[in-house]
């Protein structure tokens, strides 16, 4: 496989939420606002980017046994990294996105891409592979965001874009529109999809 | 068309198919509509028409788009736009029951690929939506024919008997929905907080002028769950002809009434108001026409004893303690999701099968 | 055996080093979040009593019960106290300030987690304003019969910060 092709693969073919069904607890629950999406994708994608660096560079020196609790170490000492150095020095963004740092920890697409791909793949490849699942993982929260955002608030990152007239469709920012909306953009993706492979 | 049509179920030997058993329940369900125009005039009727026709509309529409043949003649699409109007606020803007139609249809039902196989009752799922999306829109608009008389807000009321005022009988009739008050009320007796005017308020909820008013429907509540009489007129023709079976609605009404003389009122133990919770709210209209839906409740006999016990439970435990004054929609949603697991857990027994022994 | 000690080994190591990393880290950065935390909560209490100039805080034994507001000329003009109550889906913190007169000047929802576009919209103005001006020893939200007007579709997130502010007030009316 090509680098690039590891870059691209976790965009829309493997994207980590509709095609894997990985992390789907934090996009459910913080898909409600365009911008918390673009928070907690952010975050997410550079512990991705680190934790898959890091693993690859010492997966040789991790015996099999021991790996996932050695993985879940790394991942979580990043993130707690992460969650201090933001409190410390960039209190304002910290605030926004206080709550969804811990979650990070708790996101199986990290884990998952440790195991998958980064135990057993070159430092190099392991980046393109983080960066990209990350980049997947973002597009896929901000699109469920967006549609949520639109139907249950009428705005975009706070603007309003419908007329004050819309009432909002607020069960679209309840916990029921999160599944709702996952479910018919995942059925959607999969018929785009079987119409390619038809076509093929 | 292809040779052998397979419809849903029932598969039964008589003389009924799908098409027969809608049409009927359609016809069962006008009685009510008649009374909700008696009693809240043409905008009960109009709202009922465009939840028919945004529910028919859609479905033909949707099954025309993924090229499945259209089946909105077999009349399931009527009865769910009938049954989710009968579940609004005669007041409730024109698009509620537009979009919540639209809803039910479309996710409710031609998702899981149409009519029988749906999980649960589509239009109680389209309700559940409204309430979720709009619930100013779901919980106001409530009208009577005596709204002129001036009808008083719940708050209003409630305040006049926190402090001491009296409050009539009458204020009753025309406050937004009985149950609605009924709970408030009660919250605020068994917390403490009001007055001797409340305890006699919620007295005569149980009199036989207030159960006669709930009876005939004339109370404030949904388009089509305001008059009891018709209802059960309706829900004559259906037992009549045995499209519904006994054991839904008497389990259900059964258990409703006894958990609330037991625990719904004010005296302690055994002195909750029996037929005001019988009458009151979407009980009758949601024990006949809804729990007992064909393809979302259980098919043997035992399972829906069960069903309607469990719905029974499930509403009692909601109008009592609930975040909402009524609770029948919930609890049929609730059960129709367990159905599934009834049916497996209470299998008929196949005849000459014997039990395997443990040797 | 071997397969045994080595393991243990790499993840006692992997420990120790991510250990002592995560502790430097704390130490540099502690400090600095304290005085973020301190600074944080000295805005929030300008925002709700402009008048100050400083506060100085009054506690019982061992806790902070609320911070008395003094002008530039050291006369007082209000007091400030926090709340807290759970709401809908998270705790809701609110600063409260008082006029001299026990009346409310102004509060601001400093820390929530509720549901965003109904809960989450109690931290704006045209919510926490309608609070200028009331009676905090017995102000209800208006579907319990009181004045403050409910978020839409978040009763139980304004009852939180209703019931937080009354609740608080009430035990530390004699205080003050």
């Amino acid at each position: 496989m090509k680098a690039i092709q590891e870059f691209t693969k976790g965009i829309i073919k493997e994207n980590p939420v509709f095609v894997m069904a990985l992390g789907l607890c934090p996009t459910l629950a913080v898909s409600t606002s365009v911008q918390n999406a673009i928070g907690m994708g952010a975050a997410a994608t550079f512990v991705l980017l680190c934790s898959n660096i890091f693993i690859s560079l010492i997966k040789n020196l991790i015996p099999s046994k021991v790996r996932i609790p050695c993985f879940i170490l790394v991942i979580a000492s990043f993130v707690t990294i992460i969650d201090m150095v933001m409190e410390a020095y960039v209190p304002p963004l910290h605030k926004s996105l206080g709550i969804f740092i811990p979650l990070i920890v708790v996101n199986c697409i990290i884990l998952g891409r440790a195991e998958a791909f980064a135990s057993k793949n070159g430092v190099f490849k392991s980046m393109l592979d983080g960066l990209g699942m990350g980049l997947g993982f973002m597009l896929a929260i901000m699109v469920i965001a967006l549609i949520r955002e639109i139907l249950g608030v009428g705005t975009i990152l706070n603007i309003r874009i419908l007329p004050a007239s819309y009432k909002p469709m607020i069960a679209a920012i309840l916990p029921p529109g999160a599944f709702i909306t996952i479910g018919l953009l995942m059925g959607l993706l999969s018929i785009l999809q079987n119409k390619k492979k038809s076509k093929a | 068309m292809s040779l052998v049509n397979v419809s849903s179920s029932p598969h039964l030997h008589e003389q009924v198919n799908v098409r027969r058993v809608m049409w009927t329940v359609v016809i069962a369900l006008l009685p009510a509509l008649i009374a909700a125009y008696l009693f809240f005039g043409w905008r009960s009727i109009w709202i009922t028409i465009l939840g028919v026709v945004a529910a028919v509309g859609t479905e033909a529409l949707v099954q025309f788009l993924t090229k499945r043949p259209i089946t909105i003649s077999d009349g399931s699409a009527v009865v769910t736009g009938m049954l989710l109007a009968f579940n609004l606020p005669p007041l409730t803007p024109w698009w509620i029951p537009v979009v919540g139609s639209i809803f039910a249809i479309t996710i409710g039902k031609q998702i899981f690929g149409g009519l029988g196989y749906n999980p649960v009752n589509p239009a109680l799922l389209g309700r559940a939506f409204l309430m979720a999306s709009w619930p100013i829109q779901m919980t106001t608009g409530w009208a009577t024919k005596l709204a002129n008389a001036g009808v008083a807000t719940v708050s209003g009321l409630k305040q006049t008997l926190i402090t001491g005022g009296n409050a009539q009988l009458q204020n009753l009739i025309t406050s937004a929905t009985p149950l609605n008050l009924a709970q408030q009320i009660r919250g605020d007796i068994v917390a403490g907080t009001a007055g001797d005017s409340a305890r006699t308020i919620f007295h005569q909820l149980s009199s036989l002028d207030y159960i006669k008013e709930l009876f005939w429907g004339n109370i404030g509540g949904c388009i089509g769950e305001v008059s009891a009489a018709a209802l059960i007129l309706g829900a004559a023709i259906l037992v009549y002809k045995h499209y519904v079976e006994w054991r839904i609605p008497i389990g259900y009404i059964g258990t409703v009434a006894f958990l609330s003389w037991m625990i719904g009122g004010i005296d302690g133990l055994f002195s909750g108001p029996v037929l005001f919770h019988i009458f009151s709210g979407g009980l009758i209209l949601g024990a006949f026409f809804m729990a007992t839906d064909m393809v979302t409740s259980p098919v043997t006999k035992k399972g829906r004893l069960i069903f309607g016990i469990g719905c029974g439970l499930l509403t009692v435990v909601i109008r009592t303690w609930g975040g909402y004054p009524e609770g029948v929609s919930y609890s049929i949603l609730i059960m129709n999701i367990a159905t599934p697991l009834i049916d497996k857990l209470t299998p008929q027994k196949t005849f000459g099968y014997r039990k395997k022994s443990n040797k | 055996m071997k397969d045994f000690i080595r393991p243990t080994l790499v993840l006692l190591i992997i420990c120790l080093i991510a250990g002592t990393i995560l502790a430097f880290i704390y130490q540099q950065t502690a400090p600095l979040i304290a005085e973020n935390k301190l600074k944080a909560e000295e805005a929030a209490r300008r925002l709700v009593l402009p008048d100050a100039e400083f506060f100085k805080p009054v506690s019982d034994s061992s806790d902070v019960l609320y911070y008395e507001g003094y002008n530039a000329d050291s006369t007082l003009v209000g007091y400030v106290f926090s709340c807290v109550q759970y709401g809908y889906s998270s705790d809701v913190k609110t600063i409260v300030g008082l006029t001299p007169e026990l009346m409310i000047n102004a509060i601001t929802v400093v820390s929530q987690a509720e549901t965003p576009g109904l809960g989450a919209n109690c931290t704006r103005d045209d919510f926490t304003t309608q609070f200028a001006g009331k009676n905090p020893y017995n102000i209800y939200v208006d579907k319990d019969g009181g004045v403050i007007q409910s978020l839409t579709g978040a009763t139980i997130t304004t009852r939180a910060v209703t019931n937080a502010i009354r609740d608080t007030f009430q035990k530390l009316r004699d205080k003050l």
